[in-house]
């Protein structure tokens, strides 16, 4: 059959347009305002490292819409900045060079802006000005003068209030109708290419021209008095820093009940309608258990994504960089790593690639290598799953969880060791010279609710996305290999008897089976041996195996895991396996990442390598040190 | 930069060297004849926020060795 050609086709050809602009101008405000849902972000969240894409339709005009990473200047002092300027010169492999430019000014700060502006009206691309905040101009008492500005510039000026939405709608039609015009237009001279100093003197005189304000804003002074206070900053630091694990436990736990309830319910129904056989026994054991098993983690990577965006956008993660900055200068790093590692709690991907910050390549590759010691949001149901079945829930204190801690404590390990192989890159393959530390303070603001709820909105869509393909697949695949070869149980035995033998003659018990004698030195048996390898696909597949292996509906009740685990684990092996998870790097996105971002097989192996051998010698040492104490 | 009390401003009269670290003190709008002011130090000899005209960055005192200041007040 002939395709049918669109009904519709479109005259003119889309547009392609970036937007440019200084780091923390209110680019990423603008871009969620315009493009909403239609987002294709790059699959990972996180802060704007990866350039993101998405349309604007305005009366069936689409446009094609990408956020390029702030820059301070044309001459690119991080690979983040070298991205911005490949894109704009049209040197870039795989994003094609934009037909206009929409260039974000952020209104409290216009020099440096317009300092960005004179190096840019070089490459002489079609633009549009948005001054963001211009409230706070007027706020201060001061005036803005869209006129002027377009006259010195060149190109339409549009002013915007981000969360109120003013001048919005101005900008989407400005962009349908391709109101752009090339900054050569400008009446007077643009200092394009005499020199940084010459570019400042004229920014500032246009800047003094256009928009009066106040040296610094009153909000940040009296927060950075409070927050970056020699004694009550590091409190309040460490303060946050408790919240945020606590939080993990205390909040998500009423919507996981009710996630595994809905599951659970899944599952009988399923059982009720189908005929028992294979069919239902893959959908309702496969698929329902395997997938919701994962799916109950949701609530807590939501918490973590939640807290990481609050932070990020109010400006503390930056106040917390400085803080953090001596203790990272004894581990051979700067306060900038910490914002990478941070974000590697949630997910160790956005976090390797914001790593695009560090100026220092040096610094950026230790940072890249030890991000898989960040203990991830994948790894909290492995840790839930163990500390909820061998830690008692006693509080201390009556509102400290004695659970919670420990979790506290499985990160603190995580984080103290990937601090300490950080130490140990930097004296050997990465010393040397080393770029100075140098980072920006922005302004306090309170985030958008716009922009964080899209932020978790695409989590969302990123975590069901991958339980529904690589974990369904997993799932499947596992559930496979566990069902056949078929095994004759004895027709005295038990129904879990028989699917405990079951599992025991398959294909995935033989696995467990060959590769016992290399896990049991750290307390694995083959049952365990299964879960960790089908682990090294993703972390959180871990809780469905057991399910498997222990014949568990796990969606139904985690308790029920919980009870068969007591009895089938000891204590030394469920600390064994805990240590195992907090360094060993099992996760292929990860590693598919890594070699992206540092352009060779070779960082990913190292970073393979080091973690398996630190997993397995610590796991080692755990087991051992408590088969003695404890028996 | 170390010898510059907490609160007390300081004029930039050049630069010393020209490096990439030093261009981007100059693009960051440190140029010469700007005037800073030291905010904060960290803790433990950890890094100094300075601000300036509308902006505020922190560094780390002793990487800015090419960095020529003249106290003001």
């Amino acid at each position: 059959m002939p395709s049918i050609p669109d009904a519709t086709p479109s005259h003119t050809p889309r547009l392609t347009v970036a937007l440019v602009g200084t780091p923390n101008c209110g680019k990423s405000t603008i871009f969620n305002a315009l493009t909403g849902m239609r987002q294709k972000v790059g699959n990972f969240p996180g802060v704007t490292v990866e350039p993101k894409s998405g349309e604007v339709h305005i009366d069936k005009i689409t446009t094609r819409l990408f956020d390029l990473p702030g820059m301070y200047s044309l001459t690119p002092k991080t690979p983040d900045e070298a991205l911005s300027v490949a894109v704009l010169h049209g040197e870039h492999d795989a994003l094609p060079k934009p037909d206009a430019v929409v260039f974000v000014m952020e209104g409290t700060n216009l020099e440096k802006s317009l300092f960005l502006y004179a190096q840019f009206a070089a490459l002489n691309i079609p633009t549009l000005v948005a001054v963001t905040m211009i409230d706070g101009i007027k706020a201060s008492g001061g005036v803005f003068d869209d006129i002027a500005m377009e006259q010195a510039l060149g190109v339409p000026v549009i002013g915007i209030v981000g969360h109120k939405g003013i001048g919005l709608e101005e900008l989407r039609e400005h962009i349908a109708l391709r109101g752009f015009s090339r900054p050569e237009a400008a009446e007077n001279h643009i200092p394009v290419g005499e020199g940084i100093e010459a570019q400042y003197e004229w920014a500032r005189a246009l800047a003094g021209e256009v928009a009066h304000t106040p040296e610094l804003d009153s909000l940040t002074t009296k927060l950075d008095a409070v927050f970056l206070h020699p004694v009550i900053g590091p409190i309040v630091f460490l303060a946050v820093m408790l919240l945020f694990f606590q939080s993990i436990f205390a909040w998500a736990t009423p919507v996981m009940d009710a996630i595994e309830a809905g599951f659970g319910s899944l599952q009988n129904l399923v059982d009720a309608t189908l005929p028992a056989g294979i069919a239902q026994d893959l959908l309702s054991r496969g698929v329902i258990a395997g997938v919701g098993a994962v799916v109950v983690f949701l609530p807590q990577i939501l918490i973590l994504t939640l807290f990481i965006t609050l932070l990020e956008d109010f400006g503390y993660l930056a106040r917390a960089a400085f803080m953090v900055d001596r203790v990272m200068g004894v581990f051979g790093l700067q306060g900038r790593s910490f914002i990478p590692l941070l974000s590697s709690f949630a997910c160790a991907i956005p976090g390797i690639m914001s790593a695009r910050i560090i100026a220092s390549e040096k610094d950026r590759l230790t940072t890249i290598l030890i991000t898989p010691l960040m203990t991830c949001a994948a790894r909290l149901p492995v840790y839930v799953l163990l500390i909820t079945a061998f830690v008692p829930s006693t509080m201390l204190g009556g509102f400290l969880s004695l659970q919670g801690l420990v979790l506290m404590g499985l990160y603190f390990l995580g984080g103290m060791s990937g601090l300490l192989v950080a130490k140990v890159f930097k004296s050997t393959m990465f010393q040397g010279t080393k770029l100075p530390f140098l980072m920006e303070l922005p302004p306090y603001r309170f985030p958008t609710w716009r922009s964080v709820f899209l932020t978790l909105f695409h989590r969302t869509k990123q975590f069901l996305t991958s339980a529904g393909t690589t974990i369904l697949t997993l799932s499947i695949i596992l559930w496979a290999l566990g069902e056949f070869p078929k095994h004759q149980a004895p027709p005295a035995a038990s129904p879990i008897q028989a699917a405990s033998l079951q599992l025991e003659h398959s294909a995935l018990g033989t696995i467990g089976k060959t590769l016992e004698p290399i896990f049991a030195p750290i307390g694995f048996d083959w049952k365990v041996t299964i879960g960790v390898l089908g682990s090294f696909a993703a972390r959180e597949v871990f809780v469905s195996v057991m399910g498997q292996v222990y014949s568990v509906d796990v969606s139904e009740s985690d308790e029920n895991l919980r009870t068969v685990l007591r009895s089938a684990i000891s204590l030394p092996t469920a600390l064994s396996i805990l240590v195992f998870y907090v360094y060993a790097l099992q996760c292929m996105s990860t590693i598919a990442v890594m070699k992206r971002e540092t352009g060779s097989w070779k960082y990913p192996a190292l970073a393979f390598g080091y973690t398996l051998l630190l997993a397995y010698g610590a796991s080692l040492l755990v087991f051992h040190c408590a088969r003695s104490l404890w028996g | 930069m170390n010898e510059i009390p907490v609160g007390s401003k300081a004029r930039i009269v050049t630069y010393t060297q020209h490096d990439s670290f030093t261009e981007r003190l100059r693009e960051f709008g440190l140029t010469p004849g700007t005037i800073i002011r030291l905010l904060r130090k960290a803790p433990f000899n950890g890094p100094v926020e300075i601000q300036f005209r509308s902006s505020r960055i922190v560094l780390r005192p002793n990487e800015v060795t090419h960095m020529l200041l003249e106290r003001i007040a």
